[in-house]
């Protein structure tokens, strides 16, 4: 094997891959500036909705007002809800966004509490509604209020102390670092964005430069050249490699910025919240675990590329492949399920674990050996499994 | 030199069951000397083509390049052949030194070498105002130029051109031929393949014909006359193909 050889279709296959505007648009315009802007921009106007759902006065239908005269005069005095009592076909008007909640009062409620009889009141709402959801909200911290004031006054009646129905006060206290915080909340998302940056990056060079050089007719012109097929595979697998690799670093860093400023834009915690607290060593650990899963993606995607006869055909193979990955990495969003020691063998599905655990700081070595490992294991069966394929003359001029 | 024996090649196709694209060659071709494989499309001369060039591997037969056989010394054999045909493509995002360069390579030789031979060649094939603007930018004959120089950089004594002209404009063509007759007259060993009866006449020093894989005959010009009674090559071919079809 001469590496000189290696380098030199390497270095062609990087240099190509970066004097293609396609390649520099997915893999830096995109996720350095697409994303934040989309993620900022979601975030803006999400704040701006919230707002103004926030600022605006709730209009609420009360249905048998005269049979709890003070609860509504109790809602009446209550800032940001305005009451209507006289309002015909309530259900359709809260449907067309005329009214934004609607409380049925039954017979007899005031005689009812009164006499220390259980009553029931209903309050309807859209939950589709923002306005309506923030009414609901005011709402139900009004008629909270109501009814302790009630109890309040029956304990009174009774000559009894309040406190008797608070034996005792729960205080909450929330133990988890910023770090942890900022680790779990990337954590969710990015095992899965990082296996969708792995292969959306390296996706469209792969494709061009196997399948796209037997489309143009350039394969032949490195076959009878002298330089071996395996030397060939390693030099496309390698800068294949490095193309994702490059994307998923990139990308990551640019979705990191847009997750947590588009966060914070929404109002959901300050970027002055956010802490990674991950050494170095740590990110080095990050990226190394991934590595054998960036060199399993690249090696079946030459695979792929080499067995299709053109560009359009590569295409419509690697979209199944690529959905499969996704829903494998889509499992570690799933809070609460946790991998069995054997499933850590299964590609793409261990590394997301794994990931999503570096990203908490839980470090267990036994998984990411075994992840490691496992994937280096199978990428070096599908390299080998390419290198075959560009040996088979009837795969290289299928037409 | 080359040496081609009983060479036949089989393939399964899904819809056709067992192909025999090449049947049973036999020809050579000296050193200084042009052979042209003339035949219809699908006669069976890419794939022949394609086993002397090592891309492909004879079913049955014996293709020897320069004393190296294509199945136990492909290595070998490649060091020894250009390859060109019509549609070996070229790297778009590259220009005409950077292509010349990444061939130089993989091919074994030094950056130095490679350099020296370039320059040679940019000013053969008159391809210095062009040599650093990008393949995409260059119109077909400059294309075609730098083909040739990817062809010839590493100088081989045996090339194989699969026809090399097809698609290209008359200007361009012309420039293709007359470089095939200057690697004659520096004494390399061509095999041209091509459906051009003018070409063949004009070019080759021996014609061998080709159908459904079968040579159906071989000889000079005259010879193939002489055999035949014909006067016209297009004549000559149109009489054995309509033969060859009879027998089928």
């Amino acid at each position: 094997m001469n590496y000189k050889n290696i380098k030199s279709v390497f270095s062609k296959e990087i240099v190509g891959a970066i004097r293609d505007k396609r390649t520099l648009i997915t893999m830096i315009i995109v996720p350095l500036v697409f994303y934040p802007l989309l993620f900022i921009g979601m975030g803006y106007f999400n704040q701006m909705g919230n707002k103004k759902s926030e600022e605006a006065v709730s209009v609420v239908a009360i249905k048998g007002e005269e049979f709890a005269l003070q609860l509504s005069e109790y809602l009446e005095n209550q800032e940001k809800i305005e009451t209507t009592t006289k309002e015909d076909n309530e259900l359709s008007k809260l449907k067309n966004r005329e009214i934004q909640a609607i409380i049925e009062i039954p017979p007899k409620f005031d005689i009812k509490v009164k006499q220390g009889e259980p009553s029931r009141l209903v309050l309807k709402y859209d939950t589709t509604e923002a306005k309506s959801r923030v009414a609901q909200k005011r709402i139900n911290q009004a008629i909270d209020e109501y009814s302790k004031e009630i109890v309040s006054q029956r304990l009174n009646d009774l000559n009894l102390n309040e406190k008797i129905i608070h034996p005792f006060a729960l205080e909450i206290e929330n133990v988890a670092s910023s770090e942890k915080v900022t680790g779990t909340f990337l954590g969710f998302l990015l095992p899965y964005l990082v296996i969708m940056l792995i292969f959306a990056g390296a996706m469209h060079t792969a494709i061009d430069i196997t399948a796209g050089e037997k489309e143009r007719g350039t394969i032949a012109t490195l076959l009878v050249s002298q330089i071996s097929r395996l030397e060939i595979v390693l030099g496309k697998f390698l800068s294949i490699m490095m193309i994702s690799f490059s994307s998923m670093v990139i990308g990551l860093f640019g979705i990191s910025i847009s997750l947590l400023s588009g966060n914070a834009v929404a109002g959901r915690g300050g970027i002055e919240g956010i802490k990674l607290g991950m050494t170095f060593n740590t990110f080095l650990l990050l990226f190394l675990t991934l590595l054998p899963l960036v060199g399993l993606i690249s090696a079946i995607l030459v695979i792929v590329g080499i067995f299709a006869r053109n560009v359009k055909e590569a295409s419509s193979y690697i979209t199944p492949i690529y959905m499969l990955t996704i829903f494998l990495g889509i499992i570690s969003i799933s809070q609460g399920i946790e991998l069995s020691g054997n499933m850590f063998f299964v590609p793409v599905l261990n590394s997301s674990f794994v990931f999503k655990e570096i990203l908490i700081g839980k470090i267990y070595w036994s998984h990411i050996i075994t992840a490691f490992t496992a994937n280096l294991m199978f990428a070096g069966i599908a390299l080998f499994g390419a290198t075959r394929l560009f040996n088979k003359e009837e795969v290289l001029f299928r037409s | 030199m080359i040496q081609v024996e009983g060479l036949t090649k089989r393939f399964h196709d899904n819809k056709r069951g067992e192909v025999i694209a090449v049947n049973n060659l036999k020809f050579n071709c000296q050193k200084g000397k042009i052979y042209g494989l003339l035949g219809p499309n699908g006669a069976g001369k890419t794939t022949t083509l394609r086993i002397l060039a090592t891309m492909m591997r004879p079913t049955v037969g014996k293709v020897k390049v320069n004393g190296f056989d294509v199945i136990q010394e492909p290595d070998e054999v490649r060091k020894q052949i250009g390859f060109l045909s019509g549609e070996t493509g070229l790297y778009d995002r590259f220009t005409p030194r950077e292509t010349l360069k990444f061939f130089g390579r993989i091919n074994g030789m030094e950056d130095k070498i490679i350099d020296e031979k370039m320059g040679e060649i940019f000013q053969a094939l008159d391809m210095e105002n062009f040599k650093d603007v990008r393949v995409s930018k260059l119109s077909t004959g400059m294309k075609q130029k730098l083909s040739i120089a990817r062809c010839i950089l590493h100088d081989p004594s045996v090339l194989i051109l699969d026809e090399p002209t097809v698609g290209l404009d008359i200007i361009t063509a012309r420039t293709v031929t007359n470089y095939v007759e200057s690697f004659k007259k520096q004494g390399k060993c061509v095999i041209y393949s091509t459906h051009i009866m003018r070409e063949a006449e004009k070019l080759c020093d021996v014609i061998g014909i080709i159908h459904h894989g079968k040579l159906l005959a071989q000889g000079t010009l005259e010879e193939l006359k002489k055999h035949s009674s014909l006067e016209d090559l297009e004549e000559i071919f149109f009489e054995l193909i309509e033969q060859e079809n009879k027998t089928k």
